[in-house]
């Protein structure tokens, strides 16, 4: 059961739990998905991928798939124009000289359908030289290691260090009562959407392109389309299709958007390319595996007093903007509760795997797994009640963290309450070792507000309304299924004063829409919330100006609820909204009713030491999860899940919970079950019979409580919740095994065999207590 | 415009009027390959594992459903696991194979798959062979020359490789289900629903009082071939079911078996895991075959079940 | 081959190839695209439908072995045209759709279960939907939707 913890506005349709605009189409089946598109002419795409991790190529032949009947294209680094792309520009669509992961792209095809596709791919003959690989980030720091990029000016593959330090670190540590310390590690997971990624790209007969792709950040998507490929980013359009799920998986330009447009061009006929499974999990991109090294102390009284943190990114082969999912990681290592002194000292390192993207939560679940673990050790080595102990040591309203992130709106304590009482915590937390149940619990910190990594953090928005009456909303904004069109239109229909069925929403087309950064750190309903919030605005006055011309009555006097325009209040003499327009429209020297508006949040950039104001707002939340171990399997059940979320306010109660349910399943997975483990330099869970995604059988129910704070910035007091419920689950889990059976998780996902060790090692905490010296589990 | 980039090479496909027509055929066609369900031959067939120029189509054929007769239970082989699942008569007398059937794959792939199937594809891992081997299963094929009958244990002979003779088929599995015989089938899997098995353990236990008359093992996915555990009669029968007598066929179990380290679990702690599911699959299917077990309880997938058998260790059966 | 088939109450005669899926059919010989595609291998359920009252997972499914069947797809659950059905209305009001990509498969699975006589029972119905995966919204609102029509259809 859900619990609103409301302050009960009164708004005719902002915190209504209304049903998703889009749902009537997508319970019947008549969304048209990429896929679904019938288009004349279109050709099949496939891709040569690298069966090697490390290797040279030494030649490509490719005249023997040209030759096939069928085939339009073929195309390889040796017959295309690009460029680099990526972060560093240490990537390139196709291959020219070296692949470094396998699934490393060499040549493409694009043929009638894809059988002769396949077929083609089969007699493109590439000759490698095999090179020493490395899978392993400490390792491939090692003198001696494979360099995976030779062109670049780095040592032992090192990409990016991050190190960032505050307060009087060696004090602090003289001060703890206790320390605790440990390495915490995740795995290589992925976003795995059920929709695998599809492109379509065409070239109209003047040069003009047209991408359809499920990609949520179209505009940066153009520009680094033309930029790579030499094409004039004004002749350029993206439409984005309904999208049958990202969680950052589709979030940015991969290489087979590239790929895609190349082969259109080669063989001037448009080119459809979808991912098969197998290659969604091999050659896009994924969650990247962190590794750290954590400290931690508290004093005697139970303060937080410092935390010491090593972090090592397994990044992969190239740096897709994933590589900065670290910043994420230092934000909750230095300002998830108050802590007055920590330092981070990080390492983003190339190694010859499938390398990070944006996956939704970008470090935290990583984060927060070595953070909360640490959060319970510590509380237990002073004998203080964890959540009590969280709630002495959480952040509050109106402070701001060691890195400059200046806190508005804080519910964290509300959370923490909400799901102690609601779990039962306090009287059960302990007291079920003999039934091998245990409990455990986990707080985050996560940008609420926007998040400033580019110039600009803003969104467009425009508005129409026609003499019909029908809004029209068109947004930078992308729709992934999250429900960003409805609240969207929720915003709208509030501000205004109309019924919420007659606003539409428009977001597909960047020929129409207004600029965005793009769907990404939870900012939708906060960033482009607020766009459609003053577009609406500018729309009502415009609307109000035209009513008190034709009425005679200033429009200081008039107002607008549920779709009539009322003289002070007056319901007796109100005139339908729609009329007030029709009246301004249909004369001579008529006009309009349009607005537009560009939100951008009130936030800065971090400056080179890490700190800044990255966003206008920041989410806190808090799960207590109850696990089930069979301690001769290792087989974890996690048997209940509290989830307890700040959300400023609950502008649709219904879509906030579907973000926070499907997170913390998404969460459940990755603490549990979900893993692409290579062996032998052969994906072992290429699939989704083993890479193991949760199924409905999997998670319990999930009890989500939404605490509202009403933020001062965000639209009507909101703030992001699209990524809060993934965080959580991994360290909430391995807190509840901790209770359970008394040992310490180190890494997730807690697959059996992994847990049968640790209840064979007797892995515990390491507590150093400095009051007695001595050093404990 | 269905993706499906792995393209499977062009075949045609044959449906037989009945069995005799099936092994004909198949006589006849060298490489070709029966479907059923298909749920493993389509698979196979998109990914690139079989490439074949003709498809059998079986899954129309009556091969007799589910037949019990004295303590003989005859199932068909194109009877659906689905219908395994869902049978009253085996909820009754064989659990293990509805404990089998019912964690094979979803719904969908059980309305699909069939028995024969799931033993001529002879997946190490697959569900239904441990069961059916500790009923002391024996296997009726049709082949040209005539019908025969060989124990199912010698019935798959590697991953994927089987005893059938070409243009042979299987036409149905007959299980020795003796009144009061008990039985269980329980697993580790890393979800906990639609998963393939990192260790598949069967028993089947039959008791003349305290006294053990019977016990068999049966082990999956891991060994290449499903496989029956030697040697407990030597120190089960004529014994009770004390803790040593469990210990020692946990450890028989764990020895006779040689799994592989892979996505599902590493060598070492499937041999570890294969210990605990055979000690508490023995307990279920005795405390069955006593008549102590919960009637209409189907044993969790992976046995542990604190509330009907409490304690982690493997005390004796009450 | 020739391939007759019933297909949400019309008849139709394809030519196809003989070792066409049933999802190929449906997709793209027949233009019926409210059935998706996950995986191709029988683990995501997004191809669900039924065949003579039973669910396949469609992209395992040989056309061939259906010829003369009845089919029914996300398309046809509420009968004819645009219309929706209990259950699919349930899916709307609880929220049990997001991206909708699992959406018509989910239904269909749902649909049989509930016609089967399951009981409004959330871990039946859990397993019972186990082979359809969703990655958006935790299964929470989906379960809350079929418990509902099982129940009130009862």
């Amino acid at each position: 059961m859900a619990v609103t913890q409301a302050t009960s506005d009164a708004h005719s349709v902002v915190g209504k739990r209304i049903p998703k605009l889009d749902a009537p189409d997508k319970v019947t089946g008549a969304t048209v998905y990429a896929d679904d598109m019938r288009i004349p002419g279109l050709l099949t795409a496939a891709i040569k991928r690298s069966p090697h991790a490390h290797a040279r190529i030494v030649s490509i032949d490719v005249s023997k798939a040209e030759a096939l009947p069928g085939v339009h294209a073929v195309i390889h680094a040796g017959n295309v124009t690009q460029r680099s792309f990526g972060y560093g520009h240490d990537n390139e669509p196709l291959k020219s000289r070296k692949v470094r992961c396998i699934g490393d792209e060499v040549a493409a095809v694009a043929a009638v359908d894809a059988e002769i596709a396949q077929q083609a791919l089969d007699l493109i003959d590439v000759d490698y030289d095999l090179l020493p690989e490395v899978d392993d980030p400490h390792a491939a720091m090692l003198p001696g290691a494979p360099v995976i990029h030779e062109e670049l000016d780095i040592e032992g593959n090192v990409s990016m260090r991050w190190d960032f330090e505050t307060g009087d670190l060696a004090a602090a540590e003289r001060d703890s009562a206790v320390i605790v310390e440990g390495t915490y590690s995740s795995p290589q997971a992925a976003p795995a959407p059920i929709e695998t990624h599809v492109v379509i790209a065409d070239f109209d007969p003047t040069g003009h392109l047209t991408v359809i792709s499920p990609v949520h950040m179209v505009f940066m998507y153009r520009k680094e389309l033309a930029d790579c490929l030499g094409l004039d980013w004004q002749r350029i359009t993206i439409k984005q299709p309904p999208v049958g799920g990202s969680f950052g998986g589709k979030i940015d330009i991969d290489t087979h958007d590239f790929i895609t447009v190349l082969l259109a061009k080669a063989a001037q006929r448009p080119v459809k390319l979808a991912l098969t499974r197998e290659e969604e999990f091999i050659g896009a991109r994924t969650r990247q595996p962190i590794h750290f090294k954590l400290r931690t102390g508290a004093d005697a009284d139970g303060n937080i007093t410092f935390r010491d943190a090593e972090v090592v990114s397994d990044n992969g082969a190239y740096n897709a903007w994933g590589s900065h999912a670290m910043l994420v990681a230092m934000n909750t290592v230095t300002s998830l509760y108050q802590v007055p002194a920590s330092r981070v000292r990080s390492a983003v390192v190339y190694t010859n795997k499938n390398y990070g993207g944006s996956v939704r939560g970008f470090g935290n679940p990583q984060a927060t797994f070595a953070v909360e673990q640490q959060t319970e050790e510590l509380a237990d080595a002073l004998g203080i009640d964890p959540i009590a102990f969280r709630l002495q040591n959480a952040n509050t309203a109106d402070s701001t963290t060691t890195q400059g992130l200046e806190i508005t709106t804080c519910g964290l304590t509300e959370c923490l309450e909400a799901v102690r009482d609601r779990s039962g915590w306090v009287e059960r937390r302990g007291t079920q070792r003999e039934k091998f149940r245990g409990l455990g619990a986990a707080t985050y910190i996560h940008v609420g507000g926007g998040a400033r990594i580019y110039g600009s953090d803003g969104c467009g928005a425009m508005i129409k309304i026609d003499d019909s009456g029908q809004v029209a909303l068109i947004s930078g904004s992308s729709e992934l299924g999250q429900g960003s069109e409805t609240v969207l239109a929720m915003i709208v229909a509030e501000e205004i004063g109309v019924p919420v069925d007659v606003v539409t929403v428009t977001n597909s087309d960047t020929d129409v829409k207004p600029w965005d950064v793009g769907v990404h750190a939870s900012r939708t309903t906060f960033v482009a919330g607020n766009a459609a919030r003053l577009a609406a605005r500018g729309a009502k006055a415009k609307l109000l100006e035209a009513a008190a011309e034709t009425l005679g009555i200033a429009a200081a006097e008039l107002d607008i609820e549920d779709g009539m325009i009322l003289r002070n209040g007056d319901r007796d003499t109100a005139v339908p909204y729609a009329k007030a327009i029709r009246r301004r429209l249909l004369r001579e020297q008529s006009s309009i009713i349009m607005s537009s508006a560009f939100y951008d949040p009130p936030t800065e950039k971090q400056d080179e030491g890490f700190i800044g104001n990255i966003s206008a707002a920041y989410g806190f939340g808090a799960h207590v999860a109850e696990v089930e171990v069979d301690p001769e399997t290792g087989m974890i059940r996690v048997v209940g899940l509290w989830a307890a979320h700040d959300v400023g306010r609950a502008i649709n109660p219904m879509s906030c919970e579907g973000q926070i349910e499907g997170g913390a399943v998404m969460g459940i997975g990755l603490a549990l079950t979900e893993e692409l483990p290579v062996q032998d330099g052969r994906f072992l869970a290429p699939n989704l019979h083993d890479y193991g995604m949760p199924t409905a059988a999997d998670p319990p129910r999930i009890d989500v409580t939404l605490v509202e704070t009403i933020d001062p910035e965000g639209p009507y007091g909101a703030k992001g919740i699209g990524e809060g419920g993934i965080i959580l689950p991994p360290a909430a889990i391995a807190n509840a095994v901790a209770d359970a059976i008394g040992i310490r998780p180190r890494e997730y996902p807690m697959r059996p065999w992994k847990v049968v060790d640790w209840i064979q090692r007797n892995e515990t905490s390491t507590v150093v207590d400095q009051r007695t010296g001595e050093a404990s589990a | 415009m269905t993706a499906a980039p792995v393209a499977a090479p062009a075949a045609e496909v044959f449906r037989p009027a009945d069995v005799a027509e099936a092994v004909r055929f198949l006589a006849d066609h060298p490489g070709a390959v029966p479907i059923a369900g298909g749920t493993d031959v389509m698979i196979d067939r998109r990914l690139g594992r079989l490439s074949t120029g003709w498809l059998v189509d079986i899954s129309h054929l009556d091969t007799g459903g589910i037949v019990r007769d004295g303590d003989d239970l005859t199932i068909g082989a194109t009877t659906t696991i689905r219908s395994i699942e869902t049978s009253r008569e085996l909820a009754d007398t064989a659990p293990a194979l509805v404990e089998a059937a019912r964690v094979l794959g979803s719904v969908q792939i059980r309305n699909m798959a069939t028995l024969g199937g799931n033993l001529c594809h002879a997946t190490p891992s697959a569900e239904m062979p441990p069961p059916l081997l500790v009923f002391g299963s024996s296997a009726a094929l049709a082949g040209p020359s005539g019908e025969r009958s060989i124990d199912l244990a010698d019935l798959a002979t590697g991953p994927g490789t089987t005893s059938l003779a070409p243009g042979e088929m299987l036409v149905s599995v007959t299980a020795a289900v003796p009144d009061g015989i008990g039985s269980c089938y329980i697993r580790q899997t890393i979800r906990w629903a639609m998963d393939l098995a990192g260790a598949g353990v069967a028993a089947s236990v039959e008791t003349d009082g305290d006294t053990v008359t019977a016990l068999r093992v049966g082990l999956g996915a891991v060994s290449p071939i499903p496989m029956l555990v030697p040697g407990l009669d030597d120190i089960a029968v004529g014994h009770v079911l004390d803790p040593d007598v469990l210990a020692e066929a946990a450890a028989r179990a764990r020895d006779a078996c040689s799994p592989i380290s892979d996505a599902r679990g590493t060598a070492d702690y499937r041999r570890h895991v294969v210990a605990v599911l055979t000690a508490r699959a023995i307990r279920i299917a005795a405390a069955r075959a006593r008549g102590t077990w919960p009637i209409d309880r189907l044993a969790p997938p992976n046995g542990f079940d604190p509330e009907v058998l409490p304690g982690r260790e493997n005390g004796p059966v009450r | 081959m020739k391939l007759s088939l019933t297909i949400n109450g019309d008849p139709y005669r394809e030519n196809v190839e003989s070792t066409q899926t049933l999802l190929g059919v449906l997709r793209d010989d027949i233009g019926l695209t409210g059935t998706k595609w996950g995986c191709l291998t029988g683990d995501c359920g997004s191809c669900t439908v039924l065949v003579d009252g039973r669910t396949v997972v469609s992209c395992l499914q040989l056309a061939a072995q259906v010829d003369g069947s009845t089919i029914i797809t996300v398309e046809g659950l509420a009968g004819r045209g645009r219309t929706m059905s209990d259950l699919q209305d349930a899916f709307v009001r609880h929220g049990a759709a997001q991206c909708g990509f699992c959406t018509p498969g989910m239904l269909v699975a749902a649909e049989q279960l509930i016609r089967d006589g399951i009981e409004a029972d959330e871990k039946a119905i859990r397993e019972g939907l186990s082979g359809n995966l969703c990655r958006c919204t935790g299964y929470n609102k989906i379960i809350d939707a079929v418990v509902e029509i099982a129940a009130t259809r009862g």
